[in-house]
């Protein structure tokens, strides 16, 4: 493992990060708190123009969810530190987990809740009213000030998104990844906001229902996506890359490791996801049934562990035969 | 991108249309341009200073008081005769919200139960009650009337001045 010299060791658990990780660690704790600053004043900007907008109200309501990824990401980054103790030996790492299935449960139910209210505005026709408002002396409509701040507030979250979106990458955080793609797609809530504000002003009252369905529709879709990851991350599935998008590479990189050693013939692992970190389980087979030695298995795991810093448990089982019950599939990588 | 393309496309083409248009906002009922040169239906619920109905005037032909005076300054702006109906706050926000007025004065302030059923200027004055307490008087106006809403927020502001 690679130890800095600074003047204190950023861990996950047991695990100390390398350098790069406990620098996006710090980058991201900081751009976490960045969007913090910024949903606070976008949430009191777009709520002193709140009015009677339907849209505009969905809008807010989307920026008050949105403090829930950066707040749990801030939490469980200081809950994952933590070292495994008597009563939790696989560490504290699914607090990030359970972050995550609680931001995603709220966005479903605010995105649900959202859409049926929008749905009645819309069926019972009820007329969005938006008068005026004093603006050193002059009544302007409060319509122009409500796409104003929808405008002010869709660019900075674009930007965040992509850097966050980079860090989430680098230190394997779905919910920073979740966050950023929130943030990404956020510009997207403003703009049908502003255009159903500007639809209102036409005198087309149903802009504003339309724009606000448009959005509690984004949120609920954010919230069955994120919903369905993180049930599922908490549930062992197995390892993918940091955006759920394939299985990850390591698992195949292990098992080569591990097949390649003289003493294996063959070799399969199991990995789950602890949020941050793995674990791993490696089933070898060793070559012409012979026992390896004990300094054989303990080079070969203290190799596993030193190939990423992502590995950070991992058990070594020699087995006669391969347990097919405990391996399904083909292989290990998912190679389809 | 594309969806990013459309709605920045859609949002430009409405703020056009809203810079060509006569009157931005509009209303989806017209009510304004109806009641422009026309008349001015107008509900009166009697409510101490604000709006009087002096007895023995027979019906509903005249209304005194602040607010009396104020909409028929409104009226006098807008060319418009007013035809006065009085009765309960009840009676008289089902009638605005079923369409069969155009306004409706009563001594209200902006924590009106009637705001399900109307529209609320912006509070115009205050005043503080026996107890102590401040209201912050609004009148009713159609939900979603919104050029209609924004002439009399105009106007109560510019009254307010003089």
């Amino acid at each position: 493992m690679i130890r800095t010299n600074s003047t204190q060791t950023v861990r996950f658990g047991h695990t100390e990060l390398p350098p790069e990780q406990q620098e996006a660690l710090r980058k991201a704790r900081k751009y976490e708190w960045i969007t913090i600053a910024f949903l606070a004043a976008s949430t009191a900007l777009v709520y002193a123009v709140l009015g009677n907008s339907q849209a505009m109200k969905a809008a807010w309501v989307e920026d008050l969810l949105s403090f829930l990824p950066p707040l749990s990401f801030l939490l469980a980054a200081r809950v994952i530190r933590k070292r495994p103790s008597e009563d939790h030996p696989y560490g504290y790492h699914r607090a990030v987990g359970i972050a995550h299935v609680v931001a995603a449960v709220a966005l479903t139910v605010m995105g649900a809740y959202l859409i049926v209210d929008s749905a009645i505005g819309l069926l019972s026709a009820e007329h969005p009213t938006i008068g005026g408002f004093n603006f050193f002396g002059q009544t302007i409509w409060l319509g122009w000030l409500m796409i104003t701040a929808m405008v002010l507030t869709a660019g900075p979250p674009i930007w965040l998104g992509r850097v966050k979106m980079k860090l989430a990458e680098k230190l394997h955080d779905k919910v920073l990844y979740a966050d950023a793609d929130m943030n990404k797609a956020d510009w997207m809530t403003a703009a049908a906001a502003a255009v159903g504000v500007a639809g209102i002003g036409l005198g087309w009252w149903w802009a504003d229902y339309a724009a606000a369905i448009l959005i509690s529709g984004s949120i609920l879709h954010d919230g069955i996506r994120n919903t369905r990851g993180a049930v599922s991350a908490l549930m062992d599935k197995r390892a993918m890359t940091y955006d759920d998008d394939a299985p990850h590479p390591l698992a195949r990189r292990l098992d080569a490791y591990l097949r390649g050693l003289p003493w294996t013939r063959e070799a399969r692992s199991r990995i789950r996801d602890e949020g941050h970190v793995f674990h791993v389980e490696s089933f070898v087979v060793p070559a012409a049934g012979s026992m390896p030695s004990l300094e054989q298995l303990e080079q070969a795991r203290e190799a596993c562990i030193a190939m990423d810093w992502k590995v950070q448990d991992m058990v070594i089982v020699p087995v006669a035969e391969l347990p097919s019950e405990f391996l399904p599939g083909p292989t290990t990588g998912g190679e389809r | 991108m594309r969806r990013c393309k459309v709605l920045f496309l859609l949002l430009a083409a409405l703020l056009a249309l809203a810079g060509c248009g006569t009157s931005y906002p509009a209303d989806p009922e017209g009510t304004l341009d109806r009641v422009r040169g026309g008349t001015l239906r107008v509900g009166a619920s009697p409510n101490r200073d604000w709006v009087r109905l002096p007895s023995g005037s027979g019906g509903a032909a005249r209304v005194e008081g602040k607010e009396a005076e104020l909409v028929q300054q409104f009226a006098e702006r807008l060319g418009a005769d007013i035809e006065w109906v009085t009765g309960t706050e009840q009676v008289l926000a089902d009638e605005l919200k079923h369409g069969g007025l155009d306004l409706v004065i009563g001594g209200l302030d902006d924590k009106t139960p009637w705001s399900t059923h109307a529209g609320l200027t912006r509070p115009y004055t205050e005043s503080r009650d026996s107890r102590g307490s401040l209201h912050r008087h609004v009148m009713l106006v159609p939900l979603g009337e919104n050029a209609f809403l924004l002439e009399l927020d105009r106007f109560l502001l510019e009254s307010g001045q003089a």
